[in-house]
């Protein structure tokens, strides 16, 4: 994983409204309480598939410079398998601070 | 996200639209991704081979099967026929007129097989991972598998050794595939067809690369599916079992880029 910045509240918060759109219920009232060490696969018990959805998500929101599909296109498999909500909000932080 | 009724179930897909480039030998060719079967999702292939594909210039269709990831999962209606119908009223409803280049992974391969010899002018070329045409050694095969994947997932102390041996990961997806198992009659249904005669293997004229592992589910015979093709070709990873995609994902995007590249329509 080569980014390096840390991403803001801010931008955590919005990624978790996004996942929370995915889980299509309110992730509080599941009692899920997401962290930035909160796995995507193993303790939010979604699926790669999901993953993907939320890349479209995150591209709707953000437009097309927030490309997830491409940048878990460099990954390891347990890389993606283990990939956390942080290094994902990480992510988008990182996209948009390039330009 | 995105999702059309194809033959009355919904079904999830992405596009993902080719980069524009100065290499005018790219416009116009589409690849369509078609997963394999169990746990597999349009994930192993969007996660992969789609973004690279895509800048290359490369239009990209990815979808779930029915039964699998975020499409309709029905109790039965998963024949062969099943899924060959599915992919070409898909096609029909995304508006794709020109021949695609279809690349399959396991169980996806089959299904590209069975449909370039259904709608040979609508395949370009087909590009199978670890599959083969569904031929009667190929339902047999199939049927062995799925036996004995279903019995190894009906033991509970199985899912121990699962997790010690390859991660927790892979229990929850050992886990997911014995509740759809249970839940439909996948498992029963694949392996039923209708299956392909050699003469009617040998009438697929189109290119065809087969992308294999030495050690994967055609080890015994690694030259056979080309052989029984006119347009054949095939790539063999050494060290390899059945998780070519997986595993081996970024050399199997230089020989799609470079495959595509070879058999465009221009």
């Amino acid at each position: 994983m080569s980014d390096t910045t840390t991403a803001p509240d801010s931008v955590f918060d919005e990624v978790v409204d996004l996942i929370g759109a995915l889980v299509g219920d309110d992730l509080a009232l599941l009692g899920v309480e997401v962290r930035r060490d909160t796995a995507f696969h193993e303790d939010l018990g979604l699926e790669s598939v999901d993953l993907v959805t939320l890349g479209g998500l995150l591209a709707d929101r953000y437009g097309p410079r927030v490309n997830l599909a491409e940048h878990l296109a460099e990954f390891e498999l347990d890389d993606v398998i283990g990939l956390t909500v942080g290094r994902i909000a990480d992510y988008v932080a990182a996209a948009l601070g390039e330009r | 996200m995105p999702e059309l009724k194809v033959n009355g179930l919904r079904t999830n897909y992405q596009l993902l639209p080719g980069a524009v480039g100065p290499d005018p030998w790219r416009a116009n060719e589409t690849v369509v991704f078609i997963h394999g079967m169990g746990t597999d999702s349009l994930a192993s292939f969007y996660l992969t081979l789609a973004p690279p594909v895509a800048a290359a210039g490369i239009d990209v269709i990815s979808y779930d099967l029915r039964g699998h990831g975020r499409s309709e999962r029905p109790v039965s209606g998963y024949a062969l026929a099943d899924f060959v119908a599915d992919l070409d009223e898909l096609l029909c409803a995304l508006t794709v007129t020109h021949p695609v280049h279809l690349v399959g992974n396991s169980f996806g391969g089959t299904i590209a097989y069975a449909y370039a010899a259904a709608h040979p002018h609508r395949v370009r070329s087909v590009v199978a991972i670890e599959s083969e045409p569904p031929t009667e050694v190929w339902a047999a095969k199939m049927a062995g598998i799925l036996a004995a994947t279903t019995r190894m997932l009906g033991v509970e102390e199985n899912y121990e050794w699962i997790e010690a041996t390859f991660g927790a990961h892979h229990r929850r997806l050992a886990r997911l595939a014995a509740a759809r198992f249970t839940a439909t009659t996948m498992a029963d249904e694949v392996a039923t067809g209708p299956m392909m005669t050699a003469r009617e293997v040998a009438a697929i004229t189109c290119p065809v690369l087969s992308i294999l592992g030495r050690h994967g589910y055609q080890a015994d015979d690694l030259g056979a599916v080309t052989a029984s093709l006119p347009g054949g070709e095939a790539f063999v990873f050494d060290d390899q079992g059945h998780s070519v995609l997986v595993e081996r994902h970024r050399a199997v995007r230089g020989l799609l880029v470079e495959w595509v590249r070879r058999h465009g329509g221009g």
